[in-house]
């Protein structure tokens, strides 16, 4: 047993299971949200509910996190906020915009696209591991953040932290070999996988489905989102 | 024959003293000795005046010591490391055969034939035994008595097991000899494998490539015979000195990586600017070997040089490391769209389940204490 082979089932069948177990994951997961149940609401619609969606999103991401200091949040706490947001920006940088990964999903889809040089996937990459430690501190010592923390918070942390901090060390080849670190970066994208679905991770999906809902609910009462 | 010393057989064929001193350099050269070796050709501490250097070390060795004998095998093989071997720009195959090495038995290169050639080499055997190097072209198939690869009514097994007795030390040329190669690829009808799958008693180095760099070959063959010991091995018992790098990591076109410009077609702009092919399959990430550095046919070009990706010939099982022109982050194994649609359809059946379920057992916990009144 050698880091090739280690890579070789990492990428290969370990890889295959964690995505099926991340597809049927996500859709148990789905289904019992919506099965949760719909709020009755006999009350007529003042405004449109499509319309109160459409800003909800289009505030959430795209006005928001460009324009923070008009936030609450941001005024309180905003390197916090900031860390929160260039972590997010930077993981769908590195994600989708890195040609690495975007082979992997050319490879799934059957499709690609054109990839940011590296160098800029770099420092994203940097800038994402630095928001990573910086929310990492920052829940060991806020008071507030202390007490809703248990193992589960640690567990997504560190779950998305080992990817990364793999990832940015293959590409620059520090300390180790270049295969064991692949191998390291395959497995703990595997065991991310097979995580995100029973974790709080999965707001990756469920949040645009709730930014959706809150909005339409808004819109309805014609309410600013 | 061996009774001259390699100087003396090079004087006699009319190599003059500095042509002797300039092949002297160029070993230390393809060697990469750039300063003293710890251990003198003995096998003892070196005990070397100050100020000695390679070059003379390797001409000390030459004037003192015979030529090496050499045995070679081709088992479940292509004859291309041999192919290589006879392009070997330095040292040449030529200045090889004649000065430093008898090669005693070679099935490709041998002018006899048939049991005549096989007599000779048990005559070689019997001669040097304990002395010879054993160089292992393609793999060996010891499944089902051998019956897949069989030399003169014998199988690979047993006629590697037989040269492999009487060796110093064995040389597996080539991904096949070194990890099974071709014929270990998926599904391995021949139940192929490399020397050192087999031989445990005896030193094995490994020289994977498709073919072996044959400087890389000669390169170890000459430090066996300079320092009368192997080099210093990896843990896939390659030569540190020519598997110490990625091809990536010497790669011309590694800057194109760096800068993010990628070819993404063999036609097209990127290709004819000669920038990155990582896009386009390459493996060099993950391949060790000396092609980016050493080069081929004397250093004139290499694969990634001349334009086509890195297929990771020197690394185990490279035949099965996904599709050659696939990119190396892509993951081997995917789901088929079959398997994909039935997880979904599976997690979903399994979500409706459980929420039919609670939505029972909500039922019934209201009707419960009705139950009590």
């Amino acid at each position: 047993m050698n880091w090739t082979d280690v890579l070789a089932f990492a990428r290969g069948p370990l890889f295959q299971v964690a995505l099926l177990v991340f597809i049927a994951g996500m859709a148990y997961r789905l289904v019992r949200v919506i099965f949760l149940g719909w709020q009755v609401d006999k009350v007529p619609a003042r405004g449109s509910k499509v319309g109160g969606a459409a800003i909800s999103f289009l505030k959430g991401i795209l006005i928001w996190p460009f324009v923070p200091w008009v936030k609450n949040t941001f005024k309180k706490n905003p390197v916090i906020y900031l860390a929160g947001g260039l972590f997010h920006l930077g993981l769908f940088v590195v994600l989708v915009l890195g040609t690495a990964h975007m082979l992997v999903w050319k490879s799934l889809l059957g499709f690609g696209w054109k990839t940011l040089p590296l160098p800029i996937v770099d420092w994203m990459a940097a800038v994402t591991i630095v928001a990573m430690i910086t929310l990492f501190i920052n829940r060991l010592i806020n008071p507030v953040l202390k007490l809703i923390t248990g193992p589960a918070e640690w567990a997504n942390l560190a779950i998305v932290f080992v990817p990364m901090v793999t990832g940015y060390m293959m590409t620059h080849h520090l300390w180790f070999r270049y295969e064991a670190l692949f191998s390291l970066h395959m497995l703990a994208v595997d065991v991310l996988l097979i995580w995100i679905p029973l974790s709080r991770i999965s707001h990756f999906m469920f949040y645009f489905f709730s930014k959706a809902i809150h909005g339409a609910d808004f819109g309805k009462r014609a309410v600013e989102p | 024959m061996p009774e001259k010393t390699i100087y003396e057989e090079m004087k006699q064929k009319g190599v003059t003293r500095r042509d002797f001193l300039k092949f002297c350099g160029a070993i230390v050269g393809a060697l990469g000795l750039t300063r003293l070796p710890t251990i003198s050709a003995d096998g003892a501490a070196y005990k070397g005046a100050k100020g000695f250097q390679p070059a003379q070390l390797v001409a000390q060795a030459l004037s003192t010591k015979q030529r090496v004998p050499v045995i070679w095998l081709e088992l479940q093989d292509c004859a291309g490391c041999s192919e290589a071997l006879t392009r070997s720009q330095s040292p040449t195959l030529g200045n090889l055969v004649l000065s430093q090495i008898t090669v005693e038995y070679h099935e490709t290169l041998s002018a006899a034939a048939g049991f005549q050639v096989e007599e000779a080499k048990q005559a070689a055997m019997q001669k040097y035994a304990g002395q010879y190097v054993l160089v292992v072209e393609g793999s060996i198939s010891p499944i089902d008595d051998g019956v897949y690869c069989t030399i003169g009514g014998r199988s690979s097994l047993d006629i590697l097991k037989e040269a492999a007795a009487g060796a110093a030390a064995i040389i597996a040329t080539g991904n096949c000899a070194a990890f099974g190669g071709l014929p270990k690829a998926k599904p391995n009808p021949t139940g192929a494998v490399g020397v050192w799958d087999l031989i445990t008693d005896k030193p094995v180095i490994n020289i994977p490539g498709c073919p072996a760099i044959p400087e890389v070959f000669t390169g170890v063959l000459a430090h066996f015979l300079v320092f009368g010991t192997l080099p210093a091995l990896d843990s896939l018992h390659r030569p540190v000195a020519f598997y110490g790098n990625t091809v990536h990591d010497r790669c011309l076109r590694r800057p194109f990586y760096e800068a993010g410009k990628f070819a993404e077609s063999f036609d097209d702009e990127g290709a004819r600017q000669g920038w990155c092919l990582y896009k386009l399959g390459c493996k060099g990430p993950t391949t060790y070997n000396a092609c980016a550095s050493m080069k081929w046919c004397g250093g004139l070009s290499f694969p990634v040089q001349s334009g086509h990706p890195c297929l990771g010939c020197s690394e185990p099982d490279f035949w099965d490391g996904g599709g050659f022109y696939q990119g190396q982050s892509a993951p081997l194994d995917k789901p088929t769209v079959l398997a994909a649609g039935a997880a979904l359809a599976g997690g979903a059946v399994v979500g409706v389940g459980a929420a039919a379920l609670n939505h029972a057992q909500k039922k019934s916990h209201k009707q419960e204490p009705k139950a009590k009144e």
